[in-house]
């Protein structure tokens, strides 16, 4: 009976999501759309071939990346809101160096745009680390203002150095076949990317779990002044962590330019980190539970392309559905505390009935 | 002639990053971060421009802003301070929602203008007397209503915080809410009253985006900008005076990247010029040493032996 209760409340996120369905639902009358008959379209669009169900896992890949990105330093108690920066800055050294690159051998090649993204993602990280290393600046504020400047790089190179060759919009030329992420399964849109990510995720568990530097930032994590007595150098730890932080979200920044578009074009994306920072929360902060959370947003964003597809609801619908699920999964875990205190207090008067009996 | 316009530039461009930056002082000295105010200077902008579009009345469009804002505020409210849940993951989930809310329902309410619908924006209000002035005339008084309303708040709410009862208490309730809970008031009814207050102000801010010389409404209408005030009332070291030094300042970033922009100026890229008011934020924000932060800001307050 109480495995039975406790089975029902682990999956209370999942009635949290329906709740914001529904709500988003509500929305929906306003434009003259019948929820019930959107969403019954959206799944039977999505189950009629193999395209949106592998979109969903495609549209998850980068957004494991970022979620990983915020959570990661989240586990230092530290704030990194810039993943969207870090996110660009991988975007660009991918792009330049499959543009710049793309006479050698595909798989050489695909390691140093991966290894690229990866380092200047970190490096671009780094710097808000070092910064609050090195002058005790409040790391949120910081990564919150490198975002808006990553953006002004961007905006600078897509415009001046890196135009497509017509010269006539912001966006890069189409990159190389060469330098394309191969498929997972064929005429979809999901590549390796996603095996990438899963090892990643794997990694930062790994990390933060089995290691003596994961023991540590953990540490630092907890509680700053005990991790300093206990003779762990929090400043090395603030870099370390922001470098490897900026790292993932760089490499979302891989897959998305090699992986899906193959090519650079300005603002895109442009919600993906902030996206990282609610897929972090609702999966606890927990590389695991990031996976599933990203999924859950993966489909949320296909379900919102669909919408605009079966109906004349406008794609802004989407932050509509974010939203309300974010919101209903936050008072759910209100809600499940309150439960399981409520069943905790239950089970110990109970326990206390028989031993006075 | 271009000093005075850049300068009459710098006070308009600032009022809304004072009014939120004040709203913001306001919340976290009572220990609440209102990571929703990018959320609700876009709500805002929204609610002023449809208010004064469907009515034709600006004052009903800033009644609107306000409106949405304690709405807003309201909901973030209850989730942060009632509920007690995280405050940045709550902050951003509206902030997602409020971009959503705002484009979907500008698109249900107009559909898809072929050329952007605009508004009257809020007239000039010559200050009798003083805007004849030489020079400071022009720059200081010859502004709109919001820029004259955020410079009074500006003290009034440096009297409120320090020279009255309450805003002992609501100081107290951010550095001590243990002490505020023993003299017997509720912490968290202050913490809502003053999440409440700070949202509907920063629902005018973000009303003046809209409303305060543009005339119109799109998408990245804020960008950023909220942040902005939610930084400045950290490098104003929560202090109302500070915020509206910072609120200036950055007005003239804001004010000198408008101007650059619109002159032939062409010796840094534009891209840079955009990002002046960001760069600035990092380079004041490593070179502030001291930051007095509220004691418990961000942390909920869970009463001992309660539940």
């Amino acid at each position: 009976m109480r495995n039975y209760r406790h089975i029902l409340l682990t999956f209370f996120p999942v009635y949290s999501v329906i709740v914001g369905l529904f709500l988003s639902g509500i929305m929906m009358l306003f434009l003259g759309e019948n929820p019930l008959v959107v969403y019954r379209d959206i799944l039977l669009f999505a189950f009629r071939d193999i395209y949106n169900i592998a979109d969903i896992f495609a549209k998850a890949v980068p957004l494991i990346f970022t979620g990983l990105a915020f959570g990661f330093a989240y586990r230092a108690s530290l704030f990194n809101i810039g993943a969207q920066g870090q996110f660009y800055m991988g975007c660009l050294a991918s792009v330049s160096c499959s543009l710049y690159l793309s006479f050698l051998p595909k798989p050489l090649l695909l390691s140093i745009c991966l290894l690229s993204s990866l380092v200047l993602g970190g490096s671009w990280g780094s710097l808000i680390g070092y910064a609050k290393a090195r002058f005790n600046a409040n790391e949120f504020l910081l990564s919150l203002m490198s975002t808006y400047v990553a953006i002004a790089v961007m905006n600078f190179l897509i415009r001046g150095p890196l135009i497509e060759s017509k010269g006539e919009y912001p966006q890069t030329d189409v990159i190389a076949q060469s330098a394309w992420i191969p498929q997972l399964i064929s005429h979809t849109r999901l590549h390796i990317g996603l095996v990438l990510a899963l090892l990643i995720a794997a990694m930062a568990y790994f990390i933060l779990w089995k290691t003596t530097l994961g023991f540590k930032i953990r540490a630092v994590g907890m509680n700053r002044n005990a991790a300093r007595f206990a003779g762990i150098d929090e400043k090395k730890i603030f870099i370390t962590v922001f470098f490897i932080s900026g790292a993932f979200a760089g490499l979302a920044g891989f897959t998305e330019v090699n992986g899906i578009q193959h090519m650079l074009v300005q603002g895109f994306n442009p919600l993906i980190g902030t996206e990282g920072i609610g897929i972090a929360i609702l999966g606890n902060a927990h590389p695991f539970g990031i996976v599933l959370s990203a999924l859950l947003f993966g489909a949320l964003k296909v379900g919102g392309a669909l919408a605009v597809q079966v109906s004349n609801i406008s794609s802004s619908f989407l932050g509509i559905m974010e939203g309300f699920v974010m919101l209903s999964v936050i008072i759910s875990y209100f809600i499940r505390q309150r439960i399981m205190i409520a069943l905790e207090k239950k089970r110990l008067q109970e326990e206390s009935k028989v031993e006075n009996q | 002639m271009i000093i005075e316009g850049l300068l009459s530039r710098t006070i308009q461009m600032s009022t809304p990053l004072i009014i939120g930056a004040l709203a913001e002082v306001l919340v976290e000295r009572a220990g609440v971060m209102n990571i929703a105010i990018e959320g609700i200077f876009l709500l805002g902008a929204w609610a002023g421009f449809v208010g004064t579009y469907c009515t034709g009345s600006q004052i009903v469009g800033l009644i609107a802003a306000i409106v949405i804002g304690m709405l807003v505020g309201l909901c973030y409210g209850y989730i942060t301070v009632k509920l007690k849940q995280h405050q940045i993951v709550t902050g951003t989930a509206i902030n997602i929602l409020a971009a959503g809310l705002a484009l979907y329902f500008y698109r249900v309410l107009f559909g898809v203008p072929l050329l952007p619908l605009t508004v009257e924006p809020l007239a000039r209000l010559n200050i009798p007397l003083l805007s004849s002035i030489p020079v400071i005339g022009e720059i200081l008084f010859r502004q709109n209503i919001l820029t004259y309303m955020a410079f009074v708040v500006v003290f009034v709410l440096h009297w409120l915080l320090f020279k009255t009862k309450s805003g002992l208490i609501i100081r107290s309730t951010g550095a001590n809410p243990e002490a505020v809970d023993a003299a017997g008031i509720n912490v968290d009814t202050v913490r809502f009253k003053a999440v409440l207050c700070s949202s509907a102000l920063c629902g005018l801010a973000g009303a003046f985006y809209s409303m305060g010389f543009l005339g119109l409404f799109t998408e990245d209408i804020i960008g950023g900008r909220g942040w902005i005030a939610f930084a400045i009332c950290f490098l104003g070291n929560w202090n109302p005076i500070g915020a509206a030094i910072g609120g200036l300042i950055f007005g003239l970033a804001d004010a000198t990247s408008i101007v650059i922009q619109t002159s032939g100026f062409k010796l840094i890229p534009n891209e840079f010029i955009i990002a002046i008011p960001y760069i600035l934020t990092i380079v004041a924000t490593i070179s502030r040493k001291e930051f007095r932060v509220p004691e418990y800001l961000g942390i909920p307050y869970i009463k001992e032996g309660g539940r």
